[in-house]
């Protein structure tokens, strides 16, 4: 197992150097200038070009790669240009409204998916089996952004029951109870998500269901609910858990639609401000720090297989 | 430890359901304002962003303001002299204002500002090119010698848009060129800055200690009282969720709401209807440098010929109340407001417009619009003129990016013929961009420069406005720009903000008013 982890943080560390060179060089190639953004309208060539040398945005791009790339590896991200606060500190302000997020998106993802989809197996070719598949493709089917419109106007706008958007953070004011600024956006953001893992574990449940030994308990006599929980369930659900990972990171990086429309201060739509803006040490940054997520989050799924299913064999 | 785990996940959705109740904000006496977006930054000089300017007010002030009619009035001045055929201006300052720092206000800050806002300013070359010196003549004494008269001094010195906003002299010092940090966000202002949080908010709050113009408030001249305890400027960019935000009480004031809401909301009762009182314009910028437009002035009047600008706002703007072809760079009522010219405005006729480009030698080689997406009604108008001027034989080729990649593109002359933008309401003609020979499209014919130097050259109101009548007669005659029209925007507020009126004079500022 050691040897595994070793192997591939070693190639972790390749993926996410060529990672680092391939975000540098396509977000330099991007036509547009911060510099033109900042200083706005009336500025004069002599002013862009004065500030462009101060920010140091006039040397060769491979000098400041490597002037970025070492500061990387001394953990410092950079300072982003408009906001002039360290990289590091702009993301952690980030990364605690898309992880929670995320986490509470999760929360519905589990519990709404996986049960839901077990029904839908052992109900296979019924009404309900029908009825929840046809939900299921509608949720998957409806933008992120027409759902998320449509629950501000009803639990917000009308019934005045949540927040309609914002999030101050659990360490303020309101503590743990802010987190009900994120219940609208998670169910936004729950909705497509938990509609693929209810198909998958659906999928999943069926396979392991015509397979040989789940025949065989069937026919010593095992009862049904038993089958299902010890044999089927927890087989199927190896297919699953591998989806959980990637929807996890997923959330992360692909929220930025749902952050928009409930205007939440997460990465997803900072990376995208930025990019707008072309705050380079921000978009590298927040890049980076999500390429980590996706191979520290595909390194953990892959050694979760091994507890979940004895038979695999890491080395 | 499982009961630890159990006592946090239970304390959590306590509370939660705590918070299932309506939702009040989080202070009663903070306002919070849904903005588009966040600034590129706060340091005023600097840019010449709208929300910075939005925002900027509350914290900087300048020398003048203006009132309600435009005019510029004192307010870190208390007066002024002339001399020497209005070539040196004398200053005086207000006794006793304090900074957000505790430090008072002297001639010497003045001077250090207008020096930076000259050398490294956004519009600050336009009166300060000509700027012979500037100094302290007193502790609250400041002299502005230039080398010719310009008549448009106190607008210049009175407009805060990338404008002459007064800070500490050591701060000024010591930024630079450098855009001032936000630990450095240091005004005499009624409210001051507290933090800026990227992606949350820019917080603004009260300054116990403002000392204020003793007038009433008139426009942006008079006392600036603050009666809210802060503003709270909060990004929100989907429109939708800055309505529903307003309706659900989350918010107190949100800005830029889309045209096709406006039926719904003007009748809708938990909202009030503000609506800009100064309009702002499209405008599409021609290449004089480079290119078929460089200085071939009767294909941009073919060009101008072929387009109907009411079908561009109709397309771009829809609801009818929110827009108005006006071919005056100024709406009417306006001191500035002219017709010279405006006969070409929207004349939309293709076959006299093929007819003129032919005769102008045009071939047939491509035009290249420069437009960006930010904007939609950019992009709106753009698509419709593109198709107006195929219809007269004119081959436009639209090069549609985004904002950063258009802002870059347009300093490079050989990337486009024309660009799409929009020019916000200015108080005086001097600060169109079309009148400043450095912006992109770089007009700057000797007509201009001698209509700019009559303009500019005298203090004398009616001769000021003969010049830009005379002007704006240029700018149809030789189309260095062409307006596509007047946009009303307009914001929404709650009902319960009480001293906002029925529109805003160019941005909406929250002194004065309480909720």
């Amino acid at each position: 197992m050691l040897a595994y982890v070793l192997k591939r943080t070693g190639a972790a560390i390749a993926t996410l150097v060529a990672a680092s060179i391939v975000i540098f060089i396509f977000i330099h190639l991007i036509p547009g200038d911060p510099i033109y953004v900042m200083l706005g309208d009336e500025a004069t060539p002599e002013q862009v070009e004065a500030l462009r040398t101060r920010l140091g945005l006039d040397r060769p791009l491979y000098v400041q790669y490597f002037y970025w790339a070492g500061n990387v590896l001394q953990g410092d991200l950079g300072t982003s240009i408009f906001f002039q606060e360290p990289v590091t500190v702009i993301i952690r302000d980030g990364a605690e409204t898309s992880l929670l997020l995320a986490c509470v998106t999760m929360v519905w993802i589990v519990a709404l998916g996986v049960p839901v989809g077990v029904l839908a197996a052992i109900r296979q070719g019924t009404w309900v089996d029908q009825g929840l598949s046809g939900i299921a493709m509608l949720l998957a089917s409806i933008p992120t952004f027409w759902v998320g419109l449509y629950l501000i106007l009803i639990f917000a706008a009308h019934l005045g029951w949540l927040p309609s958007s914002g999030y101050p953070s659990i360490f303020e004011d309101g503590g743990l109870s802010n987190l009900r600024y994120l219940l609208l956006p998670s169910l936004t953001l729950a909705a497509p998500n938990a509609a693929l893992i209810l198909r998958l574990t659906r999928a999943s449940m069926l396979d392991v269901a015509k397979e040989d030994y789940v025949r065989t308990a069937r026919s010593k006599g095992i009862r049904p609910y038993r089958v299902v929980v010890r044999h089927i369930l927890r087989n199927a659900l190896l297919a699953v858990v591998s989806a959980f990972g990637f929807t996890f990171a997923a959330l992360i990086s692909e929220a930025v639609v749902t952050e928009t429309v409930f205007a939440l201060p997460g990465i997803g739509r900072m990376v995208v401000q930025s990019i707008l803006r072309r705050d380079y040490p921000v978009i590298q940054g927040v890049i980076l720090v999500i390429v980590c997520l996706y191979l520290v989050i595909n390194l953990l799924v892959d050694i979760s297989y091994r507890y979940l299913d004895p038979r695999v064999d890491l080395e | 430890m499982r009961h630890s785990l159990r006592n946090l996940l239970s304390g959590a959705a306590l509370a939660l359901l705590a918070g299932l109740a309506p939702v009040t904000g989080a202070s009663a006496d903070t306002l919070r304002y849904a903005t588009i977006g966040e600034p590129p930054s706060l340091d005023v000089h600097m840019g010449t962003a709208t929300i910075a300017a939005t925002i900027g007010q509350h914290m900087f002030e300048t020398l003048y303001a203006f009132d309600s009619t435009y005019e510029p009035q004192p307010l870190l001045a208390s007066g002024e002299t002339l001399e020497d055929d209005g070539r040196t201006i004398v200053m005086t300052l207000r006794q006793g204002v304090k900074f957000h720092n505790g430090k008072e206000l002297t001639a010497e800050d003045v001077v250090a500002s207008l020096k930076r806002w000259g050398e490294h300013g956004a519009r600050g070359k336009l009166l300060m090119a000509n700027a012979v010196s500037v100094e302290a003549t007193g502790p609250y004494e400041v002299t502005l010698k230039l080398s010719e008269p310009n008549g448009a001094w106190k607008s210049m010195l009175a407009f805060p848009n990338g404008g002459p906003v007064i800070y500490p002299s050591e701060i000024v010092t010591a930024a630079g060129g450098d855009p001032i940090a936000s630990e450095n966000y240091v005004g005499t202002g009624p409210f001051m800055f507290k933090e800026w949080r990227g992606n949350r908010h820019v917080e603004l709050v009260k300054f116990d200690d403002y000392v204020g113009v003793d007038a009433p408030a008139d426009g942006y001249a008079g006392a600036r009282l603050a009666e809210v305890d802060a503003i709270r400027f909060i990004p929100v960019p989907d429109v939708g969720t800055r309505v529903s935000g307003v309706q659900a009480g989350d918010y107190d004031y949100a800005e830029f709401i889309s045209g096709d809401l406006y039926g719904v909301l003007k009748d809708d009762a938990s909202v009030k209807i503000h609506l800009s009182g100064a309009p702002i314009f499209g405008l599409m910028f021609m290449n004089s440098k480079e290119g078929p437009l460089a200085d071939n002035f009767e294909l941009r009047r073919a060009i101008h010929t072929a387009l109907n600008k009411e079908e561009a706002l109709r397309v771009s703007v829809g609801e009818e109340a929110l827009w108005k072809a006006n071919g005056s760079f100024y709406p009417e009522g306006n001191i500035w407001y002219t017709e010279a010219g405006t006969e070409a405005y929207s004349v939309g006729d293709p076959e006299k417009a093929k007819a003129m480009a032919e005769a102008a030698g045009y071939d047939g080689t491509p035009i290249k619009l420069l437009v960006s997406t930010n904007y939609k009604t950019h992009f709106d108008q753009a698509t419709v003129f593109t198709r107006q001027l195929a219809d007269a034989g004119i081959n436009v080729q639209m090069v549609v990016v985004d904002w950063a990649t258009l802002l870059k593109k347009r300093a490079q002359p050989d990337q486009w013929d024309m660009f799409v933008t929009h020019h916000g309401n200015i108080p005086d003609p001097i600060l169109l961009t079309a009148l400043n020979d450095s912006y992109p499209g770089w007009w700057a014919t000797p007509e201009k420069a001698a209509l700019k130097a009559k303009f500019t050259g005298t203090s004398d109101l009616d001769v000021r406005r003969e010049a830009w009548s005379e002007l704006q007669a240029l700018i149809y005659e030789q189309v260095p720009t062409i307006k596509v029209g007047d946009v009303y925007s307009y914001n929404i507020a709650s009902p319960s903000l009480k001293g906002l009126g029925e529109t805003t004079l160019i941005w909406p500022h929250f002194w004065g008013i309480s909720k």
